[in-house]
């Protein structure tokens, strides 16, 4: 573990640990990037298939909170 | 898939690559500061992140401005976006400023006027994801964070560029960085009293020997906890520094830049580690690409929030719920 440390070394292991940072935080941006990327196309494939007013609309769910008798809120969901 | 976002994917590419290059440059490529050793090259990281934060809130303001404008929810997701990553980069700046400090002032936080006024900025812009997170209604809420953008943008100069300047007692090299600007140092007339930085200094003689003026100088602690006697000198001939000896417990030295003998004036100045680190090449150019790629990594990031918005967005419209 010292030698890590030590002065000829220790230069490259911060090297390694910067890079490594950025790495991690580049893959994560990556993959955060294409799921929302196929999100937004597929948002946009049913906005195209199903544009607004028109009669067949795609199944819609609507949320309703409520609360229990002894306080404790619930969620319900359901389909239009 | 579309050529723009092939491109898109390439540019993205091209990012990582880009700061991966930077991060090896800033330890390989680089030379040693002055003084400060290898901790100096965080600098390659902490200048550029400020000013990309600054970028960012400016992209903020003018997004607000284009929301209070049009009233259209993505330009309020965009300046969310840009509001955020400013957040993010000025919270990286501080860290990086923290780690510079400990290095040379051997503290990490002295409330020093660059620091207070930083934090003053997150706690402005910490206060804009409160008003948003406080409000339900999301119309109401896009405009009152817009509104609030704007204002808050117009402490960005100041807090960022001009009060850390107008203070008098900072140590922070605010002429370091730029080249062509110098620090304007404080003249003395033998026997008079001035402050560097946070350091009561006394010009107490001038001697000459030669061509070489060495100055006596008294310098006391913050608080006069204590004091010590620095002997800066001048070279008349070069008219250049000599000797440019270090504040007791800093790395900053006590430089005499210049010298008139019939007024029996000098001047005194702070000579900061990395002064003047830019006038290396390889400095300059890694400089220069890291604030090409913090920049393209904003941008980045700006478009992912402001998609990932988008989609939150159109989610609980679909659904028929409230955002």
């Amino acid at each position: 573990m010292n030698s890590l440390l030590e002065a000829g070394t220790a230069i490259y292991v911060a090297m390694a640990v910067a890079l490594s940072v950025w790495i991690g935080i580049f893959v994560y941006l990556w993959r955060i990037d294409t799921q929302a990327r196929a999100l937004k196309r597929e948002l946009q494939r049913e906005r195209e298939q199903w544009p607004r007013g028109e009669g067949d609309a795609p199944p819609r769910a609507s949320v309703t909170r409520v609360s229990q008798a002894e306080g404790e809120p619930v969620e319900r969901s359901s389909r239009e | 898939m579309a050529v723009t976002e092939r491109l898109g994917q390439i540019g993205k590419l091209l990012i990582g690559v880009w700061i991966a290059g930077i991060a090896v440059a800033m330890f390989l490529v680089i030379p040693q500061y002055e003084g400060l050793g290898n901790a100096g090259r965080i600098i390659i990281m902490h200048v550029p992140t400020a000013w990309v934060s600054v970028l960012a809130f400016a992209v903020s303001a003018l997004f607000s401005g284009l929301y209070l404008w049009k009233r259209r929810p993505a330009h309020d997701h965009y300046a969310l976006a840009a509001a955020e990553s400013g957040f993010l980069f000025t919270a990286l700046a501080t860290v990086t400023g923290m780690i510079f400090s400990q290095v040379v002032w051997g503290i990490y936080w002295n409330w020093d006027p660059r620091q207070t006024s930083i934090f003053v900025l997150l706690l402005i812009y910490a206060a804009l994801f409160a008003l948003r997170s406080a409000i339900d209604d999301p119309a109401r809420r896009r405009q009152l964070s817009a509104v609030y953008s704007l204002f808050a943008f117009v402490t960005v100069p100041f807090l960022v560029f001009v009060a850390p300047r107008i203070a008098d007692s900072t140590l922070h090299p605010n002429c370091a960085f730029i080249q062509g600007s110098k620090c304007d140092g404080i003249t003395l007339e033998v026997g008079t009293i001035g402050l560097l930085g946070d350091r009561k200094v006394q010009l107490l003689a001038l001697e000459r020997q030669g061509d070489v003026v060495t100055a006596a100088v008294k310098v006391s602690e913050p608080g006069l906890t204590s004091e010590t006697v620095l002997r800066p000198s001048f070279d008349l001939a070069a008219g250049e520094m000599v000797a440019r000896p270090e504040f007791p417990g800093l790395r900053y030295q006590l430089g005499l830049e210049a010298v008139d003998l019939r007024a029996n004036t000098a001047l005194l100045n702070i000579e900061a580690p990395g002064t003047g680190l830019l006038e290396n090449r390889r400095t300059l150019f890694t400089f220069l690409a890291a604030i090409g790629g913090f920049t393209a990594l904003f941008f980045w990031l700006l478009t992912l929030r402001a998609t990932l918005l988008d989609v939150q967005w159109a989610l609980a419209q679909r659904e028929g719920s409230r955002l």
